[in-house]
């Protein structure tokens, strides 16, 4: 097709461990994100949509476990040609690219943000964890500025001298820290993928030495510490509060100088979404994943929100993948979208073909279920409820509620076929598989 | 300004509840027979009945309850707070006496028992369900339920009556001797600081040594609830959506716990810190008899045996201020802690 995959998910299995049972959240499920685009994920609430990008960026909480497949990343050039699979990889790997590469934002803006700490420490740390370098060399390039400005000797100077001294040690700090993480996560993927026996004992060595790696240390360690010497990180902090305020203006919040000061409970429900996707954006992700992020907002910030989501995949991020349970909004902002049904992908296609032509009993079911304006009949509805995934049903997960069951669905699940290019489905009715009506 | 006013306001309220407490514990009082409050006011062994007669006519026993309380408030104002007989002196010295031996206990057993609470319970939130957080579970059951003056007897025996170490009593004969001796000075009456101001390391060597023991007993019995506390509201707080924002930003482990989940997680713990506190200020009668030290706890109990009226009212009347003021100290830590809280 000519279009570039950015993430895709390969027979993803993730389960959660319950008291109960085995809770078998996703049963084999195979996503492809593109570049550039808007892709959407759509089905009832516990259909596994969640678990779905929470398990592309291996944020899935206990004692939920990502137990097979493969989830594959192609965010940059050197990684083009193979991709990177992130099941394998490290924590510290899979730290060091969300937030950074692939951000989230959630649900229900009140509770995704900490109540006791204010909106600029929280946005802050977007940079703290991952632009630490940048924010550092235009510190230092500031003070530079100044100091061409001002006349030498002066006792400020002096000052100016010791935490620029300082400021330089911290960066170096930084990159090798970084570096050093950087060196043993790739010494541990390979010891991963490798088939090598003998390597557990260098595996857990490598692990050691990572938990032990700190990033600061020496004479920056015990700068931090110390009251006088510690005004470096003023300077730092400027910085790196001058980023904040810059990018809350940019996502049209009023005022953000003030806005920085305050806490979550003392925002609107809009404007706290404001500031959990500035905490998404700010270091300019290429997926940014959007948890149903206006389901919990009035009818006219959730066309805000969507609004500003639309503007900023034109100029900030690459692709969003946006999550929700409202097909209009589908219809609205999305380009590829995906119905998922209890944990399986039921049906994949463009946005105008599902509506067109959709071919799921599922996905018709749910798009005979929206209301129209000139509706004057009953709402149609799908019988049943989601089921129970502990036990989940036989064969195609959807069978008990299908109008159009057959035999064969009791007992097989049914294979993903390509139906026409780019609509793909995976339903008895067309894998050719027939066992006749039940 | 704000802040200040907050605080002036909860003093002047403070009044309010001393004045409360007072008319409770004298109500209480008025309940003996006046010849068992003249005791306040007698002041050696041998009383004859008509004296005792002629003192309560004299310090108006009989008299109307509502005249006898308003005379006890100004009484109190005027620093005049009775004469104790289970401390032989003036109600005032035997506090000076009694309180810095509570006090010193209290200052060097509290910030250990917060602080092992903290740190268990925060553990065993984060290694939920390993054997370590199965470990301090254990030791929280285990020390909330066991009975003070049992650990507290088991610790003596073990220790002092097997091991000989770690005798019971704040100082020993020797130490005894430099305080009251020449050349030392008592500032505060406590005795590791006296010890240190008099820079005579032998009194704060002991006084630190016997203080082992009652702490440890004061540390397993008073931190398992803290531990328990500090377990499940960090696990809360683990579990919330703030968590799911934080790790999606790309944060450590590290800065998970401490910066994102602890600072919630310490709300409820902050509450019971203090009531602990206060608590331990006052309640310390069965780690204050076992391990000999004569402190308010001791004190009080003494007093409330022998029926001494003066050093009874005394100190409920201090664990009341105690009280209000370590509530209003924990309120300001709160606010401080937690910006949805408003003085106000």
């Amino acid at each position: 097709m000519g279009t570039l995959t950015l993430a895709e998910t390969q027979d993803l299995h993730t389960n959660f461990y319950t008291f109960e049972g085995v809770v078998r959240a996703l049963n084999g499920v195979n996503v492809v994100v593109q570049q550039g685009e808007t892709y959407g994920l759509v089905g009832e609430s516990g259909c596994g949509k969640s678990v779905t990008v929470r398990s592309m960026m291996r944020i899935v909480q206990a004692p939920g476990r990502i137990d097979s497949g493969r989830i594959v990343l192609f965010l940059n050039d050197q990684e083009r040609a193979r991709g990177i699979e992130i099941v394998q990889r490290t924590e510290t790997y899979m730290e060091s690219i969300r937030g950074s590469d692939i951000s989230m934002i959630f649900q229900e803006p009140g509770a995704a943000l900490n109540p006791v700490l204010s909106v600029l420490e929280q946005v802050k740390e977007s940079y703290q964890f991952h632009r630490m370098e940048q924010m550092i060399e235009e510190t230092l390039a500031a003070m530079d500025a100044e100091r061409s400005r001002r006349r030498r000797g002066s006792l400020r100077g002096a000052g100016a001298v010791i935490q620029a001294a300082l400021l330089r040690k911290e960066l170096a700090a930084t990159r090798r820290f970084d570096e050093r993480v950087r060196r043993i996560d790739n010494e541990l993927y390979q010891l991963e993928t490798s088939s090598d026996t003998r390597s557990e004992e260098r595996k857990a060595d490598l692990n050691r030495s990572r938990d032990h790696a700190r990033p600061r240390t020496g004479i920056v360690a015990v700068a931090r510490r110390i009251p006088f010497l510690r005004r470096y990180r003023r300077r730092l902090d400027a910085t790196v509060r001058a980023h904040v305020v810059e990018l809350l203006r940019t996502l049209g919040i009023p005022n953000p100088e003030n806005i920085v000061q305050r806490y979550p409970h003392e925002l609107s429900g809009g404007m706290a979404q404001r500031i959990v996707i500035a905490i998404a954006l700010a270091c300019h992700p290429t997926l940014l994943i959007a948890d149903e992020p206006t389901s919990n907002l009035d009818v006219t910030i959730q066309a805000q929100i969507v609004e500003l989501i639309k503007e900023l995949k034109r100029t900030i991020i690459s692709s969003v993948l946006f999550i929700t349970h409202d097909l209009g909004l589908v219809a609205e902002v999305c380009d590829r979208v995906t119905v998922m049904y209890a944990g399986d992908v039921s049906e994949t296609a463009t946005v105008r073909e599902l509506f067109r032509n959709p071919l799921h009993p599922y996905a018709v079911g749910l798009l005979a279920s929206v209301p129209k304006a000139e509706q004057a009949e009953e709402l149609a509805m799908i019988p049943g409820a989601v089921p129970n995934l502990i036990a989940p049903p036989t064969g195609c997960r959807f069978h008990p509620r299908c109008p159009r069951r057959m035999d064969i669905c009791v007992r097989e699940k049914p294979d993903t076929v390509e139906h026409t290019p780019g609509h793909w489905v995976a339903c008895h009715l067309y894998t050719g598989k027939d066992g006749g009506h039940a | 300004m704000s802040l200040l006013s907050y605080i002036i306001r909860r003093l002047l309220l403070m009044v309010l509840v001393l004045i409360g407490v007072s008319l409770l514990v004298f109500t209480v009082m008025m309940l003996l027979p006046p010849g068992q409050r003249v005791a306040a006011y007698v002041t050696n062994d041998r009383v004859s009945p008509a004296q005792m007669d002629a003192m309560i006519a004299k310090y108006g026993l009989n008299d109307p309850a509502p005249v006898q309380y308003f005379r006890w408030v100004r009484n109190l104002l005027h620093g005049e707070f009775g004469y104790s007989i289970t401390a032989s002196s003036p109600v005032i010295d035997g506090f000076v006496r009694f309180f810095p031996v509570t006090l010193g206990l209290v200052l060097f057993s509290a910030p250990l028992i917060i602080l092992v609470g903290i740190f268990l319970g925060t553990l065993g939130a984060v290694r939920k369900d390993t054997p370590t957080d199965h470990f301090t579970r254990v030791f929280a059951i285990v020390g909330y339920s066991l009975p003070t003056f049992w650990l507290g007897l088991l610790l003596m025996m073990i220790f002092y009556g097997f091991a000989g170490i770690f005798p019971p009593g704040t100082v020993s004969n020797d130490v005894r001797n430099i305080i009251y001796g020449e050349g030392y000075h008592q500032y505060t009456h406590l005795l590791v600081l006296d010890g240190i101001l008099n820079w005579r390391w032998q009194v704060v060597g002991d006084a630190l040594y016997r203080m082992v023991l009652p702490t440890l007993n004061l540390v397993v019995i008073n931190s398992a609830l803290i531990m328990r506390l500090m377990r499940s509201s960090m696990l809360e707080s683990l579990g919330q959506d703030y968590m799911m924002t934080a790790r999606a930003k790309g944060a450590d482990r590290k800065t998970l716990f401490r910066r994102h989940a602890r600072r919630n997680a310490m709300l409820p713990v902050i509450t019971v810190s203090g009531l602990t506190f206060a608590g331990l200020m006052g309640g310390m009668v069965i780690t204050e008899t076992i391990f000999d030290r004569k402190g308010i706890g001791w004190w009080m109990a003494q007093a409330a045996l022998q029926l001494d009226v003066a050093a009874i009212m005394f100190n409920v009347l201090f664990l009341g201020t105690i009280y209000v003021v370590i509530n209003l100290i924990v309120d300001l830590i709160y606010a401080y802690v937690d910006p949805r809280v408003r003085l106000s």
